[in-house]
């Protein structure tokens, strides 16, 4: 009898276990498909730089990403965000520590061009606004894309 | 993703049918699930920052290359016939790396029929790896089709490179994406000290100079990976010793200054380019020689 419970809570604790890794295996997956057909092309006419940087993000949480930007070159640096998380807060910070570019969700931008004056590291930072109280959660993909261009 | 270890056979069984649908071959020995809501949550809420380094893809360093004045010199680069030595995933990984970092010289310098020889490396790596899914045949036939097409050709290597490295990121591979990385920041650095060697323009040892700060990035990159894995420690050690060789090269610094060119925003300020000693640039090159020789040896 308590071998048959001990098999039937077994086999609801693998199905529960494989329906969550089937959704995580197919956001993940959403998330390399939402960045190649969404985020890539936004990159036009910059070069992708190959680096895929992308995670799934929710309300509150905050992603960042450091990069080298190489002296005569010009770059595009994209931020772009599923629709389920709504517009997301980006900002390009210097090594100084000096914004250099801000876009907050109320007016956002997806991109920023910009020419390297000497060879510099930033880091563009992402952060996903809270949206009031709820019990839902949603999470989403969220892209930091780096184009640059051939000379 | 950051999960929690639990009962293995649950986890095994769930696994079986993701192994079936996708041609199977791709060993996820890392991949455990927590299947507590609200434990997830907890420790989502713990890990809120998620931090990634940007290291220069091998086809910006081949362009970057190419800019500052750089020959191409075939000889210099792994040898084909390389290939069926790779046996542990780990230099199958380094291995793919650097060949995908000799097939972007290649093809940035326009040299095609070594662009498909590197392209059929990198391939049979990225099978043995079980990357099949995101390095085909098809993008084989793509790449052929456009062999006569430099625009189109590059788009299909850069694709297809940052495809397989999405791909090992989404299946918590992400030490094998980072050791990808690494081969292929190496070889990119070992491609410019040989060609520098020949001809040491002053573009060149800046830019070789410059890889002190990808340098930085490849480190927190490999830093970040907590858990124990001997490929990754010795690819930490080797960076430690490039460090080393760096560590007196002076990386002059912008004001940080914004300004307007032509309606675009100009970043970093004036700042005079770096630039290498002979005796630094041969440093360098030793060091790197002897760290790409272990990789493809």
């Amino acid at each position: 009898m308590i071998a048959a419970m001990n098999f039937r809570s077994m086999l609801r604790h693998s199905f529960a276990v494989a329906a969550l890794l089937v959704l995580a295996a197919s956001a993940a997956a959403q998330c390399r498909s939402f960045a190649k057909n969404k985020c890539v092309p936004e990159l036009a006419p910059f070069k992708f730089n190959e680096t895929f940087n992308a995670a799934q993000l929710a309300p509150g949480e905050e992603a960042e990403v450091n990069l080298t930007f190489f002296s005569g070159q010009e770059y595009r640096v994209l931020v772009c965000a599923h629709p389920i998380l709504g517009n997301v807060n980006w900002k390009l910070v210097d090594a100084h520590n000096k914004t250099v570019f801000e876009s907050l969700a109320d007016d956002p931008k997806s991109h920023f061009d910009l020419k390297a004056a000497s060879t510099t590291q930033m880091k563009v930072v992402v952060w996903v606004p809270e949206k009031g109280s709820s019990d839902m959660v949603h999470v989403g993909c969220v892209g930091i894309l780096l184009g640059f261009k051939e000379n | 993703m950051i999960v929690k270890r639990m009962n293995r056979w649950p986890v095994l069984l769930a696994l079986m049918p993701l192994f079936a649908a996708c041609g199977g071959g791709a060993e996820q020995e890392t991949l455990t699930v927590d299947d507590q809501s609200t434990a997830t949550q907890e420790e989502r809420m713990r890990k809120t920052k998620k931090i990634f380094y940007n290291i220069p893809s091998p086809m910006e360093t081949a362009g970057l290359l190419k800019d500052a004045g750089a020959d191409y010199d075939g000889k210099i680069l792994n040898d084909v016939k390389n290939v069926d030595r790779y046996t542990s995933a780990s230099k199958q990984a380094l291995n793919l790396g650097v060949y995908g970092a000799d097939l972007s010289y290649a093809s940035v310098f326009n040299h095609t029929q070594e662009s498909m020889f590197y392209t059929s490396c990198s391939k049979k790596l990225a099978d043995k790896l079980g990357v099949s899914h995101a390095f085909n045949d098809s993008t084989i036939e793509v790449m052929q089709k456009n062999q006569n097409d430099r625009e189109a050709l590059l788009d299909v290597i850069s694709e297809t490179y940052w495809s397989v490295d999405a791909y090992l990121k989404e299946n918590d591979r992400e030490n094998i994406s980072a050791l990808m990385v690494t081969g292929g920041w190496v070889e990119g650095l070992y491609i410019a000290t040989q060609v520098a060697a020949v001809k040491a323009t002053p573009e060149l040892r800046q830019r070789i100079a410059e890889q002190k700060l990808s340098l930085n990035h490849l480190s927190g990159l490999l830093n970040s990976y907590t858990t124990p894995d001997p490929a990754l420690d010795a690819a930490r050690a080797d960076v430690e010793k490039l460090t080393a060789v760096f560590a007196d090269v002076e990386l002059p610094m912008g004001d940080g200054g914004t300004t307007e060119e032509n309606g675009v925003t100009v970043v970093g300020g004036t700042a005079p380019a770096a630039t290498l000693t002979d005796a630094q640039l041969a440093a360098i090159r030793e060091t790197v020689t002897a760290i790409r020789n272990n990789y493809i040896n």
